[in-house]
């Protein structure tokens, strides 16, 4: 059978690109490998009657065109506040930042004065940041070399709104991109504790340090989290980061595309120089003159395609793409509610973003473990328990804690993932419990995953949730490969919409959405 | 109006680039005087006597290289510059006593590299003509004054365009890599060609050379990338001097003196006079005042603004950013006088004629990083070394040499101890970490000099004890340097002005900031 476009990877990004496609008028299919839709923004039921946002936990840069365009919330999406990011610290004490500026100043006040004062200038400045760079993450990235006046005008629109910034704005941009988190954070903050958290967001999804040199961008990635148009709020997706890719999936089937699980890919077919369509594991082919690949480079590039199709030199940049996955995933069923000895008892603090990041040093430790090829000792950890704001993932009284943890470097000096998988889950449950005591005593289940699972079982290489790091030599007209940046590839008719193009990872949807109107603009021309 | 200043100019601190900059003003007819606080010109560049007879450089053992246009406008060869050329231009020593070299001559240097690698013998000449045509692109900016960022003038514009047309004119995978280049962190610039972990250190360490960065910092990349671009723009062989350092400060002193200028030594800078928001001279520690139309200077930017200057004259937020400069020196000297050439295994003596470095891998230089990120000193450190007297016998006694040797990470801010308490067995690991590649040299010690970073902010005025007068980070450089809007030479305060290293282009003993400077300068006059 023939269609005008095949998609591969059912993930957020695919299952937007085909909406848009499909929503165009083009005959798509959206071909995924699992048995459910989703990718690494999925709910499964890992443990009966505890569902997991299994990879993906948080929603935070869901672009609202998109969420307007498609939409989301008539397909069943529903975004919940999460609100906060409460920090224990050793000493007994706690910082616990909330959305409210002002309840946030009062708490910053109690560990510096200063600092609460510097606070409002550096929410000011992020907002200036993230007003600047917004507009960036839905445009086709322009190729610098190239002659192309339209690309040329693009970047000097770039510059323009650059130059019309504050002098003391365009510094601070020019910071972002270059400095470590700690560094930009430095400039206005002296508490540990709130540098400490904050510069967290810089790195991950990197294998860099928050005293790396880069960091201070993801720090942005991350602030530029919105939900309907409000800046700086993570939110939760009622039933899990899954229901975010099921409403997508459903906006896409009731524009007419045709979505199949357990259809994984195994070749794109090609001829002379030409992608004709895919063939399918069970031998299957299916024809079309346009493919889009929601997969990393590797497995597009090296795997599904023959590297002797592709231009040599090509091959090289696809094969020097960094990947260097640095997290794992911990999920666990509880009976309760963990007790923090800084601040006992249930409370608004375990409804929001719980950060294991007490110091600077223990943030930079942890890093050092990853770079000698061992996970961390004592890792930073990232842990927010859905149930509390969306009781239908959890049996009555009971709770799912999903915890995000830096580093687990994907290539291991000694061993392998297989044998330290579990030594890996102790120590990030050991690292919660220095704070919250009873936290073992509660685990009723619990699913360590692994770099290499989430390589095996997700798709992403090297286990890098960003389909490759976010470091400035892997942005924009260089994402994911120079020359490549805008959502084509070599191969005639075959696309790139995953994470991996501009711009980048995280529930965004946007590079789905850009390679598709870059699809229908191609047709036009 | 006030009576006319006796002195055009007076120049604060006789560095190569306070010296550089005064002395093209007095041929340009400037009325200049060089105020040193030290008892001789030099600050950085300066030979000095460690032991009866044995002159070694005091602190920076190589130019820059110098640029070649400083060379030929002040005419140093005619007032007794002369400069010692060598076939070989770095040399790495294994630890198993064998050495890889690099010469000037790419195809000599590929030869050598067959032993180690035929891949990397393979890749040495492709790589050293992109680093050639990358450092001509850059270097084709060192020789202006940054743009304004405000209102470009023509002139800032046409240096940009000609920028431009250099990068267009550079092959597309060449235009790729000095996008990605850049950014990137020396280790991944390095393993992109080679394969040998002797190669890929020692060209690495110019991305980490005198910087808190390691290997894996993104920014170290364009780091060797400004050691590209002052080759593209220096006199070729130009690193060395006859005489060391020194000998380059008296030609540059005869050079000013010749030119109608003149210095006074031990004639330390108190205070910058400022009358009706204007420069009006300096007054001296010892309470003499010397005014003058212009002010310029040589100090770093830190020391220039933060205790030279009188806060009330500057806007708060400019001493905001000033005070966030970042002058994290991490560099430290060791001097040793030896009564005789130790035997080295596996090296002709010709290779030891250049700069000879220690820190056989990538892993090696990431280790001496990571105890500076925690306050520590590297027990192994990175080590870079020279022995003048292979070229300049007359620096030492009969058959005695001096070995001038860099050592790395020593971070000017320890955690929990001091210099003082320090710097001896600083010493004692630099020495030990020399015997261990050059067996034999310890017993051939006459005498030791360790300089630290508090050293050289004590004797030398540099600020955190930084040579480059501040970190060469990303969002320290060009428009950047030492901050956004101040990057042409000038100040807040009108008749104030910069030359030093911590101005564009920086990079070391080079005369770039001192003779953009000057230029920028002479039109403000």
């Amino acid at each position: 059978m023939r269609y005008d476009a095949i998609v591969i990877g059912g993930g957020h990004n695919g299952l937007t690109a085909a909406a848009y496609l499909a929503r165009a008028g083009r005959t798509v299919v959206v071909l995924e490998r699992r048995h459910v839709l989703g990718g690494a923004a999925v709910t499964e039921e890992v443990f009966p009657g505890f569902k997991f946002s299994v990879c993906s936990y948080v929603v935070s840069l869901l672009r609202p065109e998109i969420i307007r365009e498609l939409d989301l919330p008539n397909h069943g999406m529903e975004l919940l506040p999460l609100d906060g990011t409460f920090t224990p610290m050793p000493n007994g004490d706690y910082l616990w930042r909330v959305n409210d500026h002002y309840k946030t100043r009062r708490e910053i006040a109690r560990h510096s004065r200063l600092d609460a004062e510097a606070y409002d200038e550096y929410s000011r400045a992020m907002v200036e940041m993230g007003r600047f760079a917004k507009p960036i993450l839905s445009m086709t990235p322009p190729d610098p070399t190239s002659l192309n006046p339209r690309g040329l005008l693009e970047l000097l629109g770039i510059g323009r709104r650059f130059r019309a910034m504050r002098r003391h704005d365009r510094v601070n941009q020019i910071q972002l991109l270059t400095m470590s988190a700690v560094d930009f954070l430095d400039q206005w903050f002296e508490t540990d504790v709130l540098k400490a958290t904050m510069s967290a967001s810089g790195i991950i999804g990197t294998f860099l340090g928050v005293r790396s040199p880069g960091t201070a961008y993801v720090l942005l990635h991350h602030y530029m989290g919105e939900i309907d148009g409000s800046f700086r709020s993570w939110g939760l997706s009622r039933g899990g980061t899954g229901a975010v890719s099921n409403a997508i999936g459903s906006a896409a089937k009731a524009a007419g595309a045709e979505i199949r699980t357990e259809a994984p890919v195994a070749r794109i077919l090609t001829r002379n120089g030409r992608v004709t369509g895919v063939a399918l594991a069970n031998g299957d082919e299916i024809r079309a003159d346009v493919v889009l690949s929601s997969l990393t480079p590797h497995l597009t590039f090296l795997d599904l395609l023959d590297p002797a199709e592709l231009p040599p030199e090509f091959v090289g940049d696809v094969r020097r793409y960094k990947y260097r996955g640095s997290s794992g995933k911990v999920n666990l069923a509880l009976d309760g509610l963990p007790d923090f000895t800084c601040l006992p008892g249930p409370g608004a603090h375990l409804r929001g973003a719980i950060s294991i990041s007490p110091s600077i040093d223990y943030m930079e430790r942890a890093y050092d473990d990853a770079k000698y090829g061992r996970f961390s000792r004592r890792p930073y950890v990232d842990i927010v328990i859905p149930s509390l704001t969306d009781a239908s993932l959890a049996p009555p009284g009971k709770h799912v804690m999903s915890c995000f943890v830096q580093y687990a470097p994907y290539a291991l000096k000694e061993g392998t993932w297989d044998d330290q998988r579990e030594a890996f889950g102790d120590a990030v449950i050991d690292a919660i419990a220095e704070f919250a005591p009873n936290l073992k005593s509660l685990i009723l289940h619990r699913q360590v995953l692994t770099p290499l699972d989430l390589e095996r079982e997700f798709g992403l290489t090297e286990g890098n949730i960003f389909h490759g790091e976010l470091t400035l030599e892997q942005l924009f007209f260089l994402r994911p490969v120079p020359g490549w940046a805008q959502y084509t590839t070599p191969v005639n008719g075959l696309y790139l919409c995953g994470s991996a193009t501009h711009p980048g990872g995280g529930i965004m949807a946007a590079p789905g959405r850009n390679a598709a109107l870059k699809v229908l603009q191609g047709a036009r021309s | 109006m006030t009576a006319p200043a006796r002195w055009d100019v007076v120049v604060i601190g006789g560095g190569v680039n306070g010296l550089v900059c005064a002395a093209l003003l007095a041929k340009d007819g400037r009325r200049t005087l060089v105020l040193e606080a030290r008892d001789e010109p030099g600050g950085c560049a300066l030979t000095r006597e460690i032991a009866p007879g044995f002159r070694a450089p005091a602190l920076a053992h190589a130019t820059g290289p110098l640029r070649r246009d400083v060379v030929d406008a002040l005419q140093l060869a005619a007032h007794g510059l002369s400069v010692v050329t060598t076939d070989v231009d770095m040399t790495a020593l294994a630890p198993d006593g064998r050495a890889l070299v690099v010469y000037h001559d790419a195809a000599r240097t590929a030869d050598g590299l067959r032993a180690w690698s035929a891949r990397d013998a393979e890749a040495w000449p492709r790589y050293v003509q992109s680093r050639a045509a990358l450092g001509g692109v850059i270097g084709s900016l060192f020789g202006v004054a940054p743009p304004s960022v405000d209102e470009p003038s023509a002139r800032d514009l046409w240096h940009l365009l000609r920028t431009l047309r250099a990068f267009r004119a550079l092959d597309k995978a060449d235009a790729y890599r000095l996008l990605r280049w850049g950014p990137m962190a020396a280790a991944d610039l390095v393993a992109e060609s080679f394969e040998t972990d002797l190669l890929q250190a020692a060209l690495a360490a110019d991305g980490i050379f005198g910087a808190m960065m390691g290997p894996w910092s993104a920014g170290s990349g364009m780091q060797m990338l400004l050691a590209a671009a002052n080759e593209a723009v220096g006199a070729t062989g130009s690193r060395f001097v006859r005489g060391g350092p020194g000998a380059l400060v008296s030609a540059l002193t005869a050079a000013l003196r010749q030119a109608g200028g003149d210095v006074r030594t031990g004639a330390p800078v108190a205070r910058v006079l400022v009358a009706d928001e204007r420069a009006r001279g300096v007054a001296l520690a010892s309470g003499e005042e010397i005014a003058a139309r212009i002010v310029v200077s040589a100090v770093d930017p830190k020391r220039t603004f933060l205790q030279l200057c009188d806060p009330m004259d500057l806007a708060p937020e400019f001493l905001w950013r000033m005070r966030n400069y970042r002058v994290r020196g991490t560099l430290a000297k060791v001097n040793l006088a030896l009564s005789g050439l130790p035997a080295f295994t596996g090296v002709a003596p010709d290779a030891l004629q250049g700069r000879v470095r220690i820190g056989p891998t990538i892993d090696y230089l990431k280790r001496a990083y990571d105890h500076a990120k925690y306050g520590r000193w590297s027990p192994e450190p990175w080590m870079e070394f020279t022995l003048p007297t292979l070229l300049d016998p007359s620096l030492a006694p009969e058959g005695g040499h001096v070995l001038s040797a860099y050592v790395q990470f020593a971070p000017y801010a320890l955690r929990d101890t001091t210099w003082e308490r320090e710097r001896e067995a600083l010493g004692d690991v630099a020495v030990a970490t020399l015997e261990r590649y050059v067996p034999g040299l310890r017993s051939r010690i006459v005498a030791r000099d360790v300089l630290t970073p508090l050293d050289f902010e004590r004797e030398w005025g540099l600020t955190g004890g930084h040579i480059f007068h501040g970190e060469l980070a990303l969002d320290q450089f060009f428009t950047m340097r030492p901050l956004l809007g101040w990057g042409q030479y000038a100040s807040p305060i009108r008749g104030l002005h910069l030359c030093g290293s911590g101005t564009h282009p920086g990079t070391g003993l080079t005369g770039g900031s001192g003779a953009n400077a000057a230029r920028a300068i002479a039109a403000a006059l």
